[in-house]
């Protein structure tokens, strides 16, 4: 055969191989390439969402109240399915569709999370008996029938009993804890700060008369704060999550979205004790924890089923278990605060909103098989990397799942994790600001502040220095009679160039194990108490859902 | 008369393999950073229309060049969907500008250029979305090589989409 012939039929065979594997790549490629375009539409879709919930929550002052809150999230929803829809509309999905392909959506935050999944609404008798057959109620939320809404609120929470104790603790995204069961058969309901370097003096009959915190006197009548509502300054107080502003005539006003509202019962308010009153509790907690017998706790206590007593990483190594006999309230051990991030009681924390969190979400999406129609995909919750864990179980987040749409090669499984730390839920201790006397703010750690404390002014709460709004006529001197919004800043500083804009000046915190250890190791007293003290204030001013809101607020008139 | 031919085969194969081959290959490696260009340009669009709250003459006319760059026709859909202010329900704790339960009024390509032109810029605000797509209006030489020797091209309409929420107030 001569060496054409030798040439063509190696070509002929080598050829359709080679357009095959050829084309098989090209098909890997698109493949590769739809996820990547999908995972990004996905985080779009997950970040904007997110950013809707804290633009209609710092712009809401009823967003704290349960309702309304649902309403904020609802909304959240909306703004996820819209921009995803808006996203693959184009591609040929449209909003109906792609609501098919997310099993879930998960709302992490301060003390619970919201799920946004399908579920069976179940009606009891009485209320089936109620809706008229036929109406639009009947169609959409009869007994049995499929719904796609957020399901009850969850919390963070744990029960742990032993032979005296039975008691269910629920944690946060701090170390704010609320407990509550029996203790030698004796109800129990006490809540507050997990904290120790605590100091407090007491007098005769027990009363506790002053409050050192990292070697650091907290005030107990600290001078109210101020800040700008429209044009004008005014002085306020803020309980359980609402700002209470004092007018020119000496009266109180608060803001409800927007609009004024008159207080009639605050009082001559002239201090604020929020700061104090949180360290205060924070001892009372320590010594009913100790002295119930609750700090004998260990992890081997927790009420969880035998076979999901280890948490495992994405590589199925065990991050922690439930079966260890170390104590979860570990005060005063040596070397060590409870504060600490490497303490029992913050890894145990941590683990339990993991677990808490991984086993409904789990659920939700296998639950979802028997809801899916149509799609042929057999729905499971993927493993977080820790990093994601670590993201969602340090401020609000929110995760969403999209999950069965075709990408060629393969089935599209995706999640996006996206954090927020500008919200009215959390306080935690990076969103606190130190206000020098030039009119700028600084971050704690900026390396400017270590030296010299002359200057420092105050602390600040980071969403409020963001823009808000009010509408009514009479009030920051604006005299508009159409009642327009208009905007202002609350707090008008300006912020450091050199550790806000860019990062220049930013001390790393070393060996520290929070910021509060750091401030405390700078040894500048000023910049400590001061940081203490607003992020105590902060803390304690935010809503708790379990304080009732009128007790709690007619609490401060009286120890004034 | 056998060798004539097997030359003639070989010689075709030759010409596929040393010239058709490496030129459809080249054109499909050239449509890729053409597609990498314009999802860029339309990633950068959108992203500085979400953070600046406008969309000004100047930004639209950096998307349009960047595009004609690439040597192909391109027709450019921008979608913008504002917050309607009417709240999108009946509540005591209503508020104005609620992002994702208000109703979004929507304007498209022709309405958009108009108001372009008119106004210099189009001012939106927070919760507002912005799209932009771009779709294919010529063959570029990958789609006509694969038209001629495969007998088939992509022919999806929309090679980039993207789309993003505006998170603060323009200037107005």
């Amino acid at each position: 055969m001569k060496i054409q012939s030798l040439a063509v039929i190696f070509i002929i065979i080598i050829l359709p191989i080679s357009i095959i594997v050829s084309e098989y790549i090209q098909g890997q490629m698109q493949t590769l390439r739809l996820q990547i375009s999908y995972d990004s539409k996905l985080d779009d879709a997950t970040y904007d969402a997110i950013k809707a919930f804290q633009l209609n929550t710092v712009n809401s002052s009823s967003s704290n109240y349960a309702d309304s809150k649902l309403r904020d999230i609802e909304a959240s929803v909306n703004t996820f399915f819209n921009l995803i829809a808006t996203n693959f509309n184009m591609a040929g999905y449209n909003k109906d569709v792609l609501k098919d392909y997310v099993p879930a959506l998960v709302y992490t935050m301060y003390d619970g999370f919201y799920i946004y999944s399908p579920y069976t609404n179940t009606l009891d008798e009485e209320t089936s008996s109620q809706i008229t057959p036929g109406t639009d109620t009947d169609i959409k939320y009869s007994d049995g029938i499929r719904v796609t809404g957020l399901k009850p609120y969850i919390y963070y929470s744990c029960r742990y009993t032993t032979a005296a104790i039975d008691v269910v603790i629920t944690y946060s995204l701090d170390n704010y804890v609320t407990i509550q069961g029996t203790v030698n058969g004796n109800a129990v309901n006490k809540e507050g700060y997990v904290l120790d370097n605590l100091t407090a003096t007491k007098d005769a009959s027990g009363n506790i008369t002053s409050i050192t915190y990292r070697g650091q006197t907290i005030s107990e009548n600290e001078p109210l704060q101020q800040e700008r509502v429209g044009n004008a300054i005014y002085k306020y107080i803020k309980i359980n999550g609402v700002k209470y502003y004092q007018d020119i005539d000496g009266s109180w006003f608060s803001l409800f979205n927007g609009t004024k509202l008159k207080q009639d019962s605050m009082g001559n308010l002239t201090t604020d004790n929020s700061a104090y009153r949180l360290y205060e509790e924070a001892v009372e907690l320590r010594d009913f924890i100790i002295g119930n017998g609750l700090n004998d706790l260990t992890p081997n206590d927790a009420v969880i089923p035998g076979d999901s007593r280890n948490i495992e990483d994405d590589n199925g190594n065990i991050v922690y278990s439930f079966t260890g006999e170390e104590k979860i309230f570990d005060y005063n051990t040596t070397g060590r605060s409870i504060e600490d991030s490497n303490s029992n009681f913050n890894q145990h924390r941590l683990a339990v909103i993991r677990y808490v969190i991984e086993r409904n979400l789990s659920i939700a999406i296998a639950n979802y098989n028997n809801y899916s129609t149509g799609i042929m995909t057999n729905f499971q919750m993927p493993r977080l990397k820790e990093e994601e864990w670590d993201s969602l179980l340090s401020n609000i987040s929110m995760i969403s799942f999209l999950q069965g749409l075709n990408i060629g090669g393969k089935v599209y499984n995706g999640y996006s994790v996206v954090n927020n730390n500008k919200n009215e839920e959390v306080v935690t201790e990076e969103s606190i600001y130190i206000v020098t006397n030039d009119n700028y703010y600084h971050r704690i750690t900026d390396t400017n502040l270590v030296a010299d404390g002359s200057n420092i002014i105050g602390g600040v709460l980071n969403i409020d220095l963001e823009r808000k709004q009010i509408i009514d006529t009479d009030i920051g001197n604006y005299n508009d009679a159409n009642g327009s919004i208009r905007y202002y800043y609350p707090k008008n500083y300006l912020a450091c160039y050199n550790c806000i804009v860019g990062q220049g000046s930013i001390n790393n915190i070393g060996d520290a194990k929070s910021i509060s250890q750091y401030v405390q190791n700078t040894g500048n007293a000023t910049l400590a108490n001061v940081y203490y003290t607003t992020l105590a204030r902060e803390r304690y001013s935010m809503y708790k859902v379990s304080r009732d809101s009128i007790t709690f607020k007619n609490s401060f008139k009286v120890n004034h | 008369m056998e060798d004539t031919l097997m030359i003639v085969i070989a010689i075709g194969v030759a010409v596929v393999l040393m010239i058709v081959v490496p030129f459809m290959s080249m054109a499909d490696r050239t449509d890729d950073v053409v597609q990498l260009t314009l999802e860029t340009a339309l990633s950068d669009f959108v992203t500085t229309v979400s953070t600046k709250g406008e969309i000004t003459q100047d930004d639209y006319s950096k998307l349009v060049e960047k595009i004609s760059a690439t040597g192909n026709a391109y027709d450019i859909a921008v979608e913008i969907q504002f917050l309607d202010e009417n709240p999108g329900k009946k509540t005591s704790q209503v508020q104005s500008t609620k992002i994702g339960e208000n109703t979004y009024v929507a304007i498209y390509e022709s309405q958009f250029l108009e108001q372009l032109d008119k106004n210099g810029k189009i001012t939106l605000k927070e919760g507002d979305i912005v799209t932009a797509g771009i779709e294919k209006e010529s063959k570029s030489l990958a789609d006509i090589l694969h038209d001629v020797f495969l007998g088939a091209s992509d022919n999806s309409s929309y090679i980039a989409v993207d789309s993003k929420m505006v998170t603060t107030n323009g200037a107005s």
